[in-house]
């Protein structure tokens, strides 16, 4: 396990991995300028509030669909092209089906998803703001992708999964069950018990789609880029376990101090809290497989996921943290929160994600790749989040303390007006970073990337420090 | 690895499996299935018999605050926290919801929280912060609606006045409930030893600091009010509708009804404008400020009493002063009082409460105005076809004479 064999042209598409890479930025560059505008519409309101699909509401449903299926689906749907069938073994189901998931999941969910909603056709649900006609359409697009992606994996055998393996099991198999909660159940359940449903999906939407699958990347790029396994197995599964017991407890603590029964609140704060201890081990062991790759690796998809993993960790710590009473009566329903979330989105599983694309490329033997640009769109996203982040937890708080102290509702939105400043500037780097991610995939010599990892771009540094991780190996070397 | 530690190895993992799909199925049934059951039973032990359904104006309205995303920026969940009921009033009950499918509870709070918004602010209010949110509150981030106007915000559309329609119901359910609601929804509770869950119970069902009160219960007023605090408040606060210099004339005054007080041609007793500070003007687009301190009330009195025009009036003959004195009597003391302090045999039943001559002098001309054309939007009708033009003048100089009349201020 964990050593990814080399990809053999005959197991994997690429013809797939290129086109739902592209979708995945082209979808993401999207997304990220709706993102800007209603960053821009908190500055100046009036900008393109006449014009109806122009206006906040509709581009901010817009925004957050757009970035979960459009960009993070589709750079999940690229990765799982390239890694399942050297987890497997085989190719995947069909590439007829293929083409039919691709054209599903873009003009059948993506482009009539944001028509509708732009359009004013869609939920009022968080993470679920498409209309049902098109959650139809998510749901057909997740059982083409398990009937596509995960026969393979049962053929093998479940004893022999690789970690990554079982966290794309994981992934399409629990989205598709969690999925109607959030998009389904409140439409027909009113009120505050449709709320706890709309609690549970919006945290397994992030807990068992996003999160698994930015996590399949990053255990499969670590070890197939450094060339040396996974720190410790046993940990990882752990891990992995955990993880999905612990996630799908978690829902109610989007809704503490409401008069959803606080029982059910206290579970789900005391799952959040050893949600919280869950990642520590998974990112632990993620941290000691990445030794000795430097802070920053060379490899850009290596350094991509290694800084995925960071956030991943921040992002968790600040989770079960803001799950807690004392801290969520401050912070909840500030812009901490949406902080908290593109931590999670922006900085844990985009980062996963373009890791996970970049990986892909280097091994698509026609692919353009350059490496210059890839670098910059790594530094550039990184600023932007940083400052975007940081930002926003301090707005977070100056807005609490202003609700806290009961000054006139007005003086809270006057104290954060600099901070929503410059929380659209951190867009600019973060968009420039997008484009230059773009530019990194679409420019540049024709299997650049390929000759790249034959020059042992993600092993280098490895081999300086490799015995002294000898030990460490060959204890986990056991399944 | 030896076969059977590899038999051991996939048994696991098939229970771990087996696991994984019950933890999920615990997810649903322990913080999706159970919290709704007792919901359900505490909204029937806690609620109204009747359910109050939306009209269908009410319920198209409501899809326009869906589809606009309203709810991204507004909650309407009030949380069994101190700082939420000081503000918004009585926590949500989980039978307030029993209608919304789909819940708009929301998880950002950029504007305020809409639970209780009804009766909080006035019709017009809401057309002219709709059509132009900055036209009545300069720092909102809100965006305008404009399209659904036809290019004024007196002339709102089936969508605006759908909206608003729906807005009025926030909380409508509960306040309509009333007393006996109350009551039922704390014994339905069983709650009496849950301090979170009496969070709900006893507080002001509706706490919002704009919310407008006909009764008088204003804190006393702090003797001096930094003048140059409460210009600077005056000017981010109360400008947009009555204008820079107080006139009236502020970009949020042309969908108003009745339109925003003329400051400046106005005399006040400070006791007055405190008075409209802490309890705004009920039936009337002016909103409370008690979210503002008491320090900076005292100071929006200084500049709002700052802001009366100094020219002269004009003198008048004393016998018309008996002539007005004569036609008052006879037209305008069952709405305003004998003493002319608003508080005349009929002045309850009104929408808007008469205007206290007592704490507040008008200018000749405003008088005047007023009588020959009455206000529109309130109570106060034109009295051309009932005074001639004599006794006009001479009533609007009479009710110039009984402002600070003594005992006046008693109300």
């Amino acid at each position: 396990m964990g050593q990814a064999k080399p990809p053999s042209a005959s197991l994997v598409d690429t013809g797939l991995v290129h086109a739902h890479g592209l979708a995945s930025i082209v979808t993401l560059l999207i997304a990220a300028t709706f993102g800007i505008i209603v960053s821009i519409q908190l500055l100046l309101p009036d900008f393109g509030s006449n014009v109806a699909w122009l206006s906040w509401g509709r581009l901010r449903y817009a925004h957050t669909q757009g970035i979960m299926f459009g960009w993070l689906g589709n750079a999940f749907f690229a990765f799982l092209y390239h890694a399942v069938p050297i987890l497997t073994g085989r190719p995947v189901t069909s590439r007829r089906l293929g083409l039919w998931l691709f054209g599903l999941w873009n003009f059948a969910v993506m482009a009539p998803g944001w028509v509708l909603v732009l359009a004013g056709v869609s939920q009022p649900l968080e993470w679920a703001e498409f209309p049902p006609i098109v959650d139809v359409m998510v749901v057909v697009g997740l059982g083409l992708a398990a009937i596509q992606f995960l026969p393979g994996f049962f053929a093998r055998g479940l004893e022999s999964l690789y970690v990554s393996s079982w966290y794309i099991l994981g992934a399409l198999v629990f989205t598709l069950l969690a999925y109607p909660m959030g998009n389904i159940v409140p439409e027909v359940v009113a009120g505050a018990s449709g709320a706890a449903f709309s609690g549970l999906w919006i945290h397994d939407a992030v807990g068992l789609f996003v999160t698994p699958l930015a996590l399949a990347i990053i255990y499969f790029v670590i070890p197939a880029a450094t060339g040396r396994p996974i720190f410790s197995h046993f940990l990882s599964m752990l891990g992995f376990w955990l993880l999905f017991f612990l996630y799908p407890l978690n829902g109610t603590h989007h809704y503490v101090f409401s008069v959803i029964p606080m029982a059910a609140q206290m579970g789900a704060i005391t799952a959040s809290t050893l949600l919280g201890l869950d990642v520590l081990i998974v990112v632990t062991n993620l941290f000691l497989s990445l030794r000795g790759t430097g802070f920053v690796p060379r490899d850009p998809a290596l350094r991509f996921v290694a800084a995925g993993t960071l956030f991943y960790l921040i992002v968790s710590m600040q989770g079960a943290a803001q799950a807690q009473m004392a801290v969520n009566q401050a912070v909840h329903f500030t812009d901490w929160v949406i902080g908290h979330s593109h931590l999670a989105m922006m900085g844990f599983a985009s980062f996963a994600a373009a890791g996970g694309l970049v990986h892909a490329w280097q091994r698509i033997p026609w692919a353009p790749y350059n490496a210059r640009a890839i670098n910059a769109a790594y530094w550039l996203m990184t600023a932007g989040l940083v400052v975007m982040v940081s930002d926003l937890t301090i707005a977070g708080l100056l807005q609490g303390q202003s609700w806290q102290a009961g000054a006139p509702w007005v003086e809270s939105l006057e104290v954060t007006r600099p901070y929503w400043l410059v929380r659209t500037l951190s867009g600019i780097p973060l968009a420039a970073g997008f484009l230059a991610l773009l530019w990194g995939l679409t420019s540049g010599p024709r299997g650049a990337g390929l000759r790249e990892v034959e020059n042992g771009v993600g092993v280098e540094p490895v081999a300086e420090v490799a015995p002294r991780l000898a030990i460490a190996s060959s204890t986990v070397e056991t399944s | 690895m030896s076969s059977g530690h590899g038999r051991v190895l996939g048994m696991s993992y098939l229970v771990a499996s087996v696991a994984g799909v019950v933890f999920f199925v615990l997810s649903v049934a322990l913080l999706g299935y159970w919290p709704k059951r007792v919901l359900d039973e505490q909204t029937r032990a806690m609620g109204p018999e009747y359910v109050l359904e939306l009209t269908p104006s009410e319920r198209r309205g409501r899809a326009v605050y869906s589809r606009e995303g309203c709810a991204y920026c507004h909650t309407q969940q009030i949380r069994y926290l101190a700082s939420d009921r000081a503000r918004f009033g009585a926590p949500t009950l989980a039978w307030e919801t029993r209608l919304d499918y789909p819940h708009l509870w929301g998880t950002r709070r950029i504007g305020p929280d809409l639970s209780r918004e009804g009766g909080t602010r006035s019709d017009d209010w809401h057309y002219t912060h709709l059509f132009s949110p900055r036209a009545v509150v300069p720092q909102s981030v809100m965006p305008a609606y404009e399209r659904l106007f036809d290019d004024a915000p007196d002339r709102p559309r089936q969508q605006a006045r759908d909206l608003v329609a729906y807005l009025n119901t926030l909380g409508r359910a509960r306040e309509l409930a009333g007393p006996e609601g109350e009551a039922r929804a704390e014994a339905g509770c069983q709650c009496p030893d849950d301090e979170l869950a009496n969070m709900a119970f006893g507080g002001e069902l509706n706490a919002h600091p704009a919310r407008t009160r006909r009764t008088h219960d204003t804190p006393p007023l702090l003797p001096a009010g930094d003048l140059a605090r409460g210009r600077q408040l005056f000017a981010a606060h109360c400008a947009t509708c009555h204008g820079p210099t107080g006139g009236g004339d502020g970009p949020g005054a042309t969908g108003l009804l009745p339109a925003p007080m003329n400051l400046a041609e106005h005399q006040y007793a400070p006791a007055r404008v405190a008075d409209v500070l802490w309890n705004g003007v009920a039936g009337t687009a002016m909103p409370a400020w008690r979210d503002h301190s008491p320090d900076d009330r005292a100071a929006l009195v200084s500049a709002v009493l700052a802001l009366e025009s100094t020219r002269l009036e004009p003198s008048l003959p004393d016998n018309l002063m008996e002539l007005g004195q004569r036609a008052f009597r006879a037209n305008c003391v069952q709405c305003h009082g004998e003493r002319g302090d608003g508080s005349g045999s009929a002045a309850a039943e009104l929408p808007i409460a008469p205007t206290s001559f007592v704490r507040q002098r008008p200018t000749l001309s405003a008088a005047l105005r007023a009588l020959r054309g009455g206000i529109p939007g309130t109570p106060m009708a034109p009295w051309t076809t009932r005074l001639s033009d004599a006794e006009l003048v001479a009533a609007a100089q009479y009710v110039r004479t009984l402002y600070g009349a003594p005992g006046a201020e008693s109300r």
